[in-house]
């Protein structure tokens, strides 16, 4: 931490030196049905506030993961697409650099972090993130006794004024990280599932360590169907994109100039 | 003096008087014990004389992320025995008190303690780790077992958090307490 600090994120090829741990995770296109089991998983592991209808018509709904829809050629042959869209927890990210004070930053295990005491609501990151990931608070939470029973304890409940964002599920990373210590025993591959990875019932999201090589998902991240989305704009996600496998594409799909 | 600067200097006077005995009230009880609860619980009885450990009542402090107040039922393990009849209970005011824990267990009630340690909502503390780490229960809490009306005793803010993990080469990301 005291070394990220030292040395500014963008001097360097990666923006913190590593501890051996990238959490990132692979989301397989060819296996999302678009169920929405992971949005609300997500829901209620976080804490997220109620979308309601104003809500939504302001364009100021809260998702932390969002299932973006699109739709390929003409009817009656028109084919629905699925793509689960949450924080990309990029290396090289832009919302990062523009935060005045350092609410968000990378940490060693590869997560982007978001630090809500820290924020002071400019915004500033959610204007520069390319895949609209980051989610501002317009409104106080009004919690009951009765909402608060169905908190989840383990998460901040965030207060008016914040920036919030996908967390990679980070108290579920601590919570094994600290069983396992507790045994005496090192972290295994598949200990830590976010929300939405455990709620996914065709096995799209897989969740794990990028940079140990045995894992689940790293073994995945170098399927010949890989690739990140807006890769070019250079943000070196953590996120994985396995292409959906599509015999007939070239059929409806637009020509790629 | 005039009639209005008369009654406005015992106005002022009052007032000062008035935030003197706030603060002093406030200074007193930061200083002194701590908050009052329900029932005069008595750690020096339990903790220092009949050197129960603070695991025993506090089950899950070695285990999961809070140290848990015992329910009245686990209190009641003991104090159906050590009743406010039981002979051996001389002192009238011990009586009395253990006489409100028998009113909360024959009612089916929760005793409502009030709090001492209060952490922000943007910061989870987890007792297993630091246990586990090696830490005693007084390196935090101080020592409890003299302590008539439990009292925090270390500031517990984030400097006080950040100094003792840089000390013990514990991480200091902020995901670790702020998530």
């Amino acid at each position: 931490m005291r070394q990220a600090q030292e040395e500014h994120p963008q001097d360097t090829d990666k923006p913190v030196a590593s501890i051996g741990r990238r959490w990132g995770m692979v989301v397989d296109l060819d296996r999302c049905t678009g169920c929405q089991a992971c949005v609300v998983a997500c829901h209620a592991e976080n804490n997220i506030a109620l979308n309601l209808e104003d809500v939504v018509l302001q364009q100021r709904a809260i998702n932390w993961i969002r299932i973006e829809r699109y739709w390929e050629g003409e009817y009656p042959n028109v084919k629905a697409r699925f793509l689960p869209m949450f924080c990309q927890h990029c290396n090289n990210a832009p919302c990062e650099p523009v935060c005045p004070v350092y609410a968000t930053y990378h940490n060693q295990e590869g997560l982007n972090v978001q630090v809500y005491n820290r924020c002071i609501g400019t915004r500033y990151c959610a204007n520069n993130c390319p895949y609209h990931a980051r989610f501002f608070n317009f409104w106080e939470r009004d919690l009951d006794d009765t909402h608060r029973e169905y908190l989840n304890p383990n998460v901040t409940v965030r207060t008016k004024g914040i920036m919030e964002k996908c967390t990679f599920c980070v108290q579920r990373i601590r919570k094994s990280e600290w069983e396992r210590r507790q045994a005496d025993e090192e972290l295994q591959d598949g200990d830590v599932n976010p929300a939405c990875v455990q709620a996914c019932p065709t096995d799209t999201l897989v969740f794990g360590n990028l940079e140990d090589e045995e894992s689940r998902v790293a073994k995945l991240a170098q399927n010949k169907r890989h690739y990140r989305v807006l890769e070019e704009l250079g943000t070196d996600t953590n996120v994985v994109y396995l292409k959906k496998v599509d015999p007939h594409a070239s059929e409806t799909a637009p020509a790629h100039a | 003096m005039t009639s209005r600067a008369v009654r406005l200097t015992i106005g002022a006077v009052v007032v000062v008087a008035g935030l003197l005995l706030i603060g002093g009230v406030a200074w007193a009880s930061q200083a002194g014990d701590g908050p009052e609860q329900p029932i005069a619980f008595m750690h020096t009885v339990h903790a220092e004389q009949n050197d129960i450990d603070c695991v025993f009542c506090h089950r899950t402090v070695e285990t999961g992320a809070e140290a848990s107040v015992p329910a009245v039922e686990q209190c009641m393990f003991c104090h159906n025995v050590i009743n406010d009849e039981n002979p051996k209970v001389t002192d009238p005011f011990y009586r009395a008190e253990i006489a409100k824990l028998e009113a909360y267990a024959e009612n089916n009630e929760p005793i409502d303690w009030v709090r001492v340690h209060v952490m922000p909502d943007h910061v989870r503390f987890v007792h297993a780790a630091h246990i586990k780490a090696g830490f005693e229960c007084a390196t935090c809490h101080g020592d409890v077992g003299s302590m008539e009306r439990v009292k925090q005793v270390r500031s517990l803010n984030m400097g006080d958090c950040v100094a003792c993990h840089r000390e013990n080469d514990a991480p200091t990301d902020c995901t670790i307490c702020h998530r």
